[in-house]
């Protein structure tokens, strides 16, 4: 059911999104069923943190869009509240301002009506999805970071979170210029839209 | 679904008064031709509440809601204290305009699902007539509570976990296309904290799509003149609240037509959901109108401007030959290439 839900909201966006400007790429993925398990049995204070998994757990379906530039996200955050119901829609970024790592607008929206069908009834189904929006560089150090694989418990070196950091803010530098020279200079050659 | 428990609150507007009046509250016994009346409400409420609807996230943008967080402190604790909660809110976006009004809680379970209506009957006057043996007494009654009344505004919500369902629900109002924007927004925005649950950009972008694809793939010239003249009419419904069924017969769109614009639809029962047009969204689908003539001619101009750009006038009504007549300076001439 999630992959059959992950294929057409994919097709669902990209139609939504058909014609908007530097969109790079569009992608919805279903959470493995690994992922799921390690989420559903996280503990916090030594108790369990879902009762109810299937349920509670709302990027069981995750959507990305990315985008070239810091003041698209902006652009595209209004879009989507047009389109979609949310219920979640904040704006992540470190716990302190002298603090360099993961950023990202991230939504908890109703999954579009349009999705449900006799295979996969409404009634039946999750009713969230997770969207993402980020700029190639946010979602360049995110993804690598990731790759990297460590747990929250997993303890750094002070060498290696500096240097995890350093990395986040060359990220957050180079979309503070691009995105300045975006409105200095504008997009005239820019205005091809790709989406991977 | 069994109707567990009934409240009801008497509630006095209350909007920007610093010491609102007391709101009085009661639970209502399950017998009786009241209990009758509402069990009805409760058991139609799903028919009787065509807007598919769904609580906000707070102005954090976090997913926190007070009416939505009001209701389920009431389901898990049904009483007359919970319910007030729940009347406070109403009476904090009541005004004089709205009036006295008689809310109603009504909660019921069934196996490990609880539904809830809330439901409010606005007050009305009338006259009270009672026929004795020889004569018959009229009187004038100044607070009946009618359910009928253009005015009656309801919502249900049911799930099965407290904490994780309730965060949609469908709701009725009848004064919801109404000119008064602050009537319009007074139940499900002001009160329930909630929205269509379909964007009206949303909305309007599927409905607008299904015709787009109606108009282009129908061999019927019937249905494409349908179509074109109830387009021209449909910037009239800014802001108004309809499906697309509604839409399409409040232009008295012919069966056939309506049909071909249902079968675009992905899924055909949202043909029958409401959403709140809005008129740019139509505008970015149906841009531009292309007229192909049997002699290879092609027009093109955009759908708003269409008949001023063209004048059209018929040359023979039995081979359906018409005449397309323009004027104006050249701006461009360009080729363009067949698509692959």
């Amino acid at each position: 059911m999630l992959l059959v839900l992950a294929t057409r909201l994919e097709a669902h966006l990209r139609t939504v999104f058909d014609g908007c400007a530097r969109i790079d790429r569009i992608s919805v993925r279903a959470k493995s069923v690994d992922r799921f398990a390690a989420k559903a049995e996280k503990e916090i204070d030594g108790k369990r943190k879902y009762d109810d998994p299937l349920t509670q757990i709302q990027d069981q379906l995750g959507a990305r869009i990315v985008t070239f530039y810091k003041s698209d996200v902006d652009r595209l955050t209004t879009e989507v509240m047009k389109y979609f119901r949310h219920i979640e829609s904040v704006q992540i970024v470190p716990d302190s301002e002298s603090e360099f790592g993961y950023e990202g607008r991230h939504f908890i929206l109703f999954i579009p009506r349009d999705m449900f069908d006799d295979e996969v009834k409404e009634d039946e189904s999750i009713q969230f999805f997770e969207l993402q929006i980020k700029t190639l560089f946010q979602h360049a150090w995110s993804e690598a970071e990731h790759d990297l694989g460590y747990k929250p418990t997993t303890i750094l070196t002070s060498a290696q979170k500096k240097r995890l950091a350093f990395t986040a803010a060359q990220a957050w530098g180079a979309d503070q210029i691009f995105d300045e020279l975006f409105r200095e200079i504008g997009s005239t050659g820019a205005e091809h839209q790709v989406m991977g | 679904m069994e109707l567990d428990s009934i409240h009801s609150f008497l509630i006095h507007p209350g909007k920007h008064l610093e010491e609102p009046p007391e709101i009085s509250g009661t639970s209502v016994a399950k017998l009786g031709g009241l209990y009758d009346m509402l069990k009805r409400v409760f058991d139609r409420a799903e028919e009787e509440c065509p807007h598919d609807v769904a609580f906000s996230a707070d102005s954090e943008g976090k997913q926190h809601n007070e009416c939505r967080t009001a209701i389920l402190a009431y389901l898990k604790k049904t009483d007359l204290a919970h319910g007030r909660a729940l009347a406070k809110s109403l009476q904090a976006v009541t005004t004089n305009k709205s009036g006295l009004g008689l809310l109603f809680l009504m909660k019921g379970t069934r196996k490990d699902e609880t539904k809830i209506v809330v439901s409010r009957f606005p007050a009305d006057s009338g006259i009270f007539a009672q026929e004795m043996e020889k004569e018959l007494t009229v009187e004038f009654l100044e607070r009946i509570f009618m359910k009928n009344a253009a005015s009656y505004k309801a919502a249900v919500y049911s799930g099965k976990s407290y904490d994780h369902d309730f965060w949609k629900g469908k709701a009725g109002d009848k004064q919801i296309n109404s000119a008064e924007s602050y009537i319009a927004s007074y139940w499900i925005r002001d009160f329930l904290h909630s929205d269509f649950l379909t964007p009206g950009e949303e909305g309007t972008r599927r409905f607008a799509s299904a015709v787009r694809e109606a108009m282009n793939h129908s061999t019927d010239t019937k249905t494409k003149e349908e179509i074109t003249a109830f387009c021209h009419l449909l910037p009239g419904l800014k802001g108004k609240v309809a499906s697309a069924k509604g839409i399409l017969n409040r232009f008295h769109v012919s069966a056939a037509t309506q049909q071909q614009i249902k079968s675009w639809f992905r899924r055909e029962s949202l043909f029958d959901e409401g959403f709140q047009f809005v008129p740019d969204e139509l505008a970015k689908f149906l841009a531009f109108t292309t007229v192909e003539l049997s002699n290879g001619g092609l027009l093109t101009a955009a759908t708003n401007n269409f008949d001023k750009v063209f004048a059209k006038e018929t040359v023979d009504p039995s081979k359906e030959i018409v005449r397309f007549s323009t004027e104006g300076s050249i701006v461009d001439q360009r080729f363009k290439k067949v698509k692959t």
